[in-house]
């Protein structure tokens, strides 16, 4: 068992280091950071002394192990336009984008898996048919096109709720949080409703396939033979059998909301990573941009140990294995 | 009438339909009869003629699109076709209850045993934690599980299929149900686990009182529990009576022709009745087979020499890092086949007899090529089958296959006159212009229309494919054939058609064959030698009526004493 | 256990190829056949914009700036009426969406394909060789798939730089590994078939066996990914477009066009990104039904 995390938690130290190097040599090797650092017209005298400063002149992987050996410090370098130290400037962000984040993901968990389950269960209804109809636009329609709509009908039109920023926050160990006031809760409603589509969408057809499936399976079968109501047999059986699948897509999806908040940021103007991120990559700010990958790298990485341990959490089958 | 005098369960004139796009489908049309208190009745027939559906209307399970048409089902004289829903479910697993197939698809995998038992408790009575603790112990011991107190914090995974099997007629036994209802409850297992639940099972139902209706394809099982027997066949019952009578002095056509079919009721290497048919001579052979064959006549032809086959769970990157550093060790292995050598002479048929997991299909792939030996190797005439080298693959076409399950054993996107004629032309055993005449005669050999050449796999029933990879197979003029289980997923009665192709066409080609079974009474029937696999060895080999006669191994005597065996007259 | 519907022993009257069944089934669907129709009419539409569009809208001189940003139904001066209104720079919207719809469809389809060949060759591939081959390639698929799309597709068009080819590169990068897992799926399942082995004991050579036995037993799995994927790299161009990295402003796709009328959208001219946004949900949504239909048939579990 011990083994199993240990083996789980190298795999996740080696993916990072991969990924750093991808970062590293995808962001500081294509294209000549120097050009960003000063301008055209500066002098030769300059221009070397800022190549020697920046141990640009070093061979790559000695610029690589520098830029590892920092990171490992926490020194991610200056933003070119904010210039700021990017740690902190990230770490001011990052709370809007996981409220954003959170509020989403499990939104469209609480609403789409029971939706699903229902609408597995009753293939034929009614009901079925129009959650699945719904389904289906979730997980076609573009995110921004969605979001556009709703600042159309909600902000514009019907004056409901704001279309932009984060409102009042309030702050609880000294992070901001929007969703503890009545007015930060309703400038995260349309960004958090807009970012639940689709994975709302999601959730709902992988609840509906897995439970039609396990509706028909031998096991769902023999409990009802054995007398078991529907609901018991739906609770303790069918919730359980698709268990596994609904907590690997809620991992996953988890870590892609985050990289879709960039669309619903940028829409909603939420001072999340998202919009600096999508900022960085205009203005070619490359400090940004490595730190932001590792950051998200190290946090996909982080849910997916998670969902591992999940799964042997969940799954007697994986637990005994583990254990050998 | 008083409620002692009523029958426990009477059927009159259930019609069980399946109203499907294509049309009805008449599962159970008109199927009538009466169960007795405590009485265990045989419920017989081939697949589709109805008896599971039978069981599963009586239990009122029926799968979408079907439905009860009409007729009666009384629990005591208690009505229960069009009971509401909840009614229902308040008999089903308290008055009437069910076991299936496969134990490895009915219990819940992520819910411990105790669990699964406990909600089964909870269904019909309240009960405090404790209470359900010590009863569903108690129920796994009623099932003579060992050590029950442990075992009812296992999960299915670590449970065998016998094991698993008792748990389920450990929660259908529960509340004291007056009837159970076993849909082919033993099929999937060994058949020395089928006879140790037989075993139980007819105790456990004397004990409790409880009837039992005991669904099966199988006369021998139903003759070893059932007192009484219904044969069915297209959705109605065709015969019914005391076993003995129905088994030894069948009246009726149908039942007489399924008994015909057996082939332990026939001699060994003759034809068995239901199967008799007419079919043409297949093509002539080639030449070179006759040249190359003649080498030393009284050499040993098939020489399968200290074979081994390991199989090795992958490991990790990690995993593999930490092996090398000495950190982990190496995954444990599964010793599929263990240094076998056996011989097999020219036109001689060897049955491998083994229960699942003996490594017997392991053996025959390796012999006909498709796994290539961890060590030793197999020599055909004393030449190779496989290559050498890092990567081997096969070198031989005079050794061919036939598979067990005629639903995967075609390509399904292939035309059946192609997948016939595919290798013939890739290996220039015909050419192109004679390949539709060859495909024909191979076709017409095997007992099929040769006008079927162009249609696909799913076109065709389960023996018919059966027929196709035997033409297949034997197309490419092999000397040697191995046959991995090819009756086992069909009906008695196609089974007997398809021995019967297997021993005509093995006189008319003087073929050799590796024949792999876990059914005695066909390998006694179609071969000349047996082996016997257990564990990845051979434990036991000889001429076949010496073995089964006089078996010597402990194994072995085991094996062929829980074969049930039907009643002679 | 299985409550099969007993079956008589028919003799197949007619030949019917996989394809016929898988077609004749198809079509008990309204919805999807609906949806099938909707996919093609779009796709002819696309091909044939210069032909069915009123006007050529990247030709700057059919451009009056006298006719910018009229609501639908406007009459304009070259005669005839914009039936979806005009754009910011006086463009037919009808005429714009029609080819904005030829470039999206263009790039969804040209991604998908080359994700399709890369990814089905990796993963038919790594099945077949397995080993150490097989571990590897999957392995760096698996890690690439704990990654969203959008953000590898994000990074690379910024690394790559604005343009088609760069765009398509970044859509079948960040894509392939969905083909390549599907592919190896099926094709390990049919690899362990007892057809597969059934040629590979007769024996046949290493290329026939994947290419003619493994390789068209994977296909219904695949097309299933295949209209998802190229729904998604739709999507993706649009939400690229749309944040302004996808493609440059020379090819204008249906997602630049929602986004040039994202700003008139709060002053109430709705429509210049209302309706190129219908566009591309109508061609998304159909792709999807067509391509659920597809999941619902292949899958055997739901298979009586």
């Amino acid at each position: 068992m011990l083994g199993h995390i240990l083996g789980r938690l190298g795999q996740a130290l080696l993916v990072m280091l991969v990924m750093s190097a991808l970062v590293f040599v995808g962001v500081y090797a294509i294209g000549n950071p120097i050009d960003v650092l000063i301008g055209p017209d500066v002098s030769q005298d300059i221009r070397l002394d800022t190549i020697a400063r920046y141990g640009l002149d070093q061979p790559l992987y000695v610029q690589y192990f520098t830029f590892l050996g920092r990171i490992l410090q926490g020194d991610f370098g200056r933003s070119f336009v904010f210039g700021m130290p990017v740690l902190d400037l990230i770490l001011s962000r990052l709370p809007a984008t996981l409220e954003l984040t959170l509020a989403a993901v499990c939104g469209a968990a609480l609403i789409g898996i029971p939706a699903g389950i229902y609408a597995g269960y009753r293939p034929d209804g009614l009901a079925a048919k129009a959650i699945m109809t719904i389904s289906i636009l979730g997980f076609s329609v573009p995110t921004f096109w969605i979001g556009l709509v709703l600042i159309i009908a909600f902000a514009v039109e019907l004056q409901w709720l704001p279309a932009g920023g984060r409102g009042e926050t309030f702050a609880v160990f000294g992070v901001e949080w929007s969703f503890l006031t009545a007015n930060g809760l309703s400038h995260l409603l349309l960004p958090a409703a807009n970012l639940a589509f689709f994975k709302l969408a999601l959730m709902t057809r992988l609840a509906r396939a897995g439970t039609r499936e396990a509706m028909l399976s031998d096991t769902v079968k023999f409990a009802r033979a054995a007398g078991l109501s529907e609901w018991t047999v739906l609770r303790r059986h069918v919730l359980r059998l698709i268990a596994i699948p609904l907590v690997t897509v809620f991992g996953l999806e988890f870590a892609s909301t985050l990289a879709f908040a960039v669309v619903t940021e940028t829409i909603f103007s939420w001072p999340g990573i998202g919009k600096l991120i999508i900022d960085s990559i205009t203005s070619l700010d490359r400090p940004v941009m490595v730190a932001y990958l590792m950051l998200v790298s190290f946090v996909f990485i982080m849910i997916n140990f998670l969902v591992d341990l999940a799964y042997v959490g969940l799954d007697p089958r994986l637990r005994r294995a583990g254990s050998r | 009438m008083s409620a002692e005098a009523l029958p426990l369960l009477q059927v009159t004139d259930l019609a069980t339909w399946f109203h499907a796009r294509a049309g009805v489908v008449k599962a159970v049309d008109g199927v009538s009869f009466s169960l007795k208190r405590g009485e265990v009745m045989g419920l017989v027939g081939e697949s589709g003629s109805g008896k599971s559906i039978t069981g599963f209307s009586i239990i009122g399970l029926l799968d979408l699109p079907g439905r009860i048409e009409r007729g009666s089902i009384k629990l005591e004289g208690r009505e229960l076709v069009g009971l509401p829903p909840g009614e229902l479910r308040a008999i089903r697993g308290k008055a009437i209850s069910m076991v299936f197939q496969d134990p490895m698809m009915t219990l819940n995998p992520m819910l411990t045993i105790g669990d699964q038992i406990g909600l089964a408790l909870e269904a019909h009575e309240s009960v405090s934690g404790a209470e359900k603790r010590r009863r569903s112990i108690a129920a796994l011991a009623q099932v003579r599980i060992p050590e029950p107190d442990i075992k009812i914090d296992f999960y299915p995974h670590q449970f065998s299929g016998g094991m698993r099997q008792r748990v389920a007629i450990a929660i259908a036994l529960l509340h004291r149900p007056r009837l159970i209802i076993c849909d082919e409850p033993t099929t999937a297992l060994d058949v020395s686990i089928q006879a140790e639940i037989l075993a139980e099972m007819k105790e456990l139902v004397a004990e409790l009182g409880t009837a039992l209706i005991w669904i099966s394809h199988d006369l021998a099982t139903v003759a070893s529990i059932a007192d009484h027997v219904c044969v069915m066949r297209y959705g109605k019952i065709v015969e019914a009576g005391p076993v003995l009578q129905v088994l030894t002095r069948p009246q009726h056509p149908y039942t007489q022709g399924l008994l015909d079919s057996l082939p332990s009721r026939a001699k060994p290497g003759a034809m068995l009745a239901r199967g008799a048919g007419t079919d043409a001579a297949p093509p002539p052979r080639l030449p070179r087979q006759a040249e190359s064959g003649r080498r030393s006549a009284d050499l040993p032809y098939v020489v399968i020499e200290n074979v081994a086959k390991r199989f090795q769970r992958k490991s990790g990157v990690l995993r593999l890092l930490a092996q090398k550093a000495g950190l982990a060790g190496p995954l444990p292995l599964v010793q599929a086949v263990d240094a076998v050598s056996l011989s097999i002479a020219r036109g001689e048929a060897l049955g491998l007899v083994g229960e699942s997991g003996s490594g017997k299909s392991t053996l025959g792939r390796m012999v006909a090529g498709i796994y290539a030996p961890d060590s030793g190797h197999v020599l055909l005439d004393g030449e190779r089958v496989m290559s050498e080298g890092e990567a081997p693959h096969k070198i031989t076409t005079r050794i061919q296959t036939i598979f067990q399950d005629p639903f995967a054993s075609l390509n399904p996107r292939m035309r059946i006159g192609d997948s016939i004629s595919e290798g013939p032309l890739a290996h220039g055993l015909v050419g192109r212009a004679e390949a539709v005449t060859y495909v024909a005669q191979w076709l017409a050999a095997v007992g099929l229309d040769p006008a079927f050449a162009g249609r696909y796999p799913h076109q065709f029933s389960g023996g018919q494919r059966q027929r196709v990879a035997i033409a297949r197979a034997l197309a490419m003029q092999p000397d040697v054939v191995v046959c991995d289980e090819p009756v086992a997923s069909l009906d008695v009665s196609i089974q007997a058609q398809i021995i019967n192709l297997l021993i005509r066409l093995r006189q008319e080609l003087g073929l050799t064959l590796l024949f792999i079974s876990h059914d005695l009474s066909v390998v006694r029937h179609l071969c000349d030698r047996v082996a016997i696999m257990h564990r990845g060895r051979i434990v036991e080999s000889g001429p076949a009526g010496e073995v089964y006669d006089n078996p010597r191994d402990d194994y072995t005597k085991r094996l062929l004493a829980a074969v049930p065996v039907l009643p002679v007259a | 256990m299985s409550q099969a519907l007993p079956t008589k022993e028919p003799l197949p009257a007619k030949e019917v190829s996989p394809t016929a069944r898988f077609w004749a089934e198809f079509r008990e669907s309204k919805v999807a056949v609906g949806a099938l129709v909707v996919v093609v009419l779009m796709l002819g539409v696309a091909i044939f914009a210069p032909l069915v569009a009123p006007q050529n809208p990247y030709d700057l001189a059919n451009l009056v700036l006298m006719d910018a940003r009229r609501p639908p139904g406007f009459i304009g001066s070259a005669g005839y009426t914009h039936i979806l209104g005009t754009d910011a720079q006086g463009r037919d919207l009808f005429s714009a969406i029609l080819y904005g719809l030829r470039i999206s469809l263009q790039m969804g389809l040209i991604a998908g394909s080359l994700a399709f060949t890369v990814g089905v060759t990796l993963g038919v591939g790594a099945a077949y060789l397995g080993g150490r081959w097989e571990a590897f390639i999957m392995r760096v698929v698996d890690l690439q798939l704990a990654f969203p799309a959008i953000l590898l597709a994000l990074v690379l068009s910024a690394l790559l730089g604005q343009g088609k080819t760069q765009l398509i590169a970044a859509l079948a990068a960040a894509q392939y590994a969905y083909f390549a897992r599907t592919a190896h799926g099926a094709a390990s399942a049919e690899r362990s078939k007892d057809y597969v082995e059934a040629v590979l004991s007769t024996p046949l050579p290493a290329w026939r066996v994947v290419l003619k036995h493994i390789f068209p037993n994977c296909l219904p799995p695949l097309i299933v990914v295949a209209t998802v994927q190229v729904a998604s790299a739709i999507a993706l161009e649009a939400t690229l477009s749309f944040l302004g990295v996808g493609l440059p402003v020379t090819e204008p796709s249906l997602g630049m066009l929602i986004s040039n009328g994202f700003q008139y959208m709060l002053s109430g001219r709705y429509w210049i990104s209302i309706y190129p946004g219908i566009a591309l949900i109508v061609l998304i949504v159909a792709i999807n039904l067509v391509g659920d239909r597809i999941r619902d048939q292949v899958n055997p579990r739901l298979k009586r």
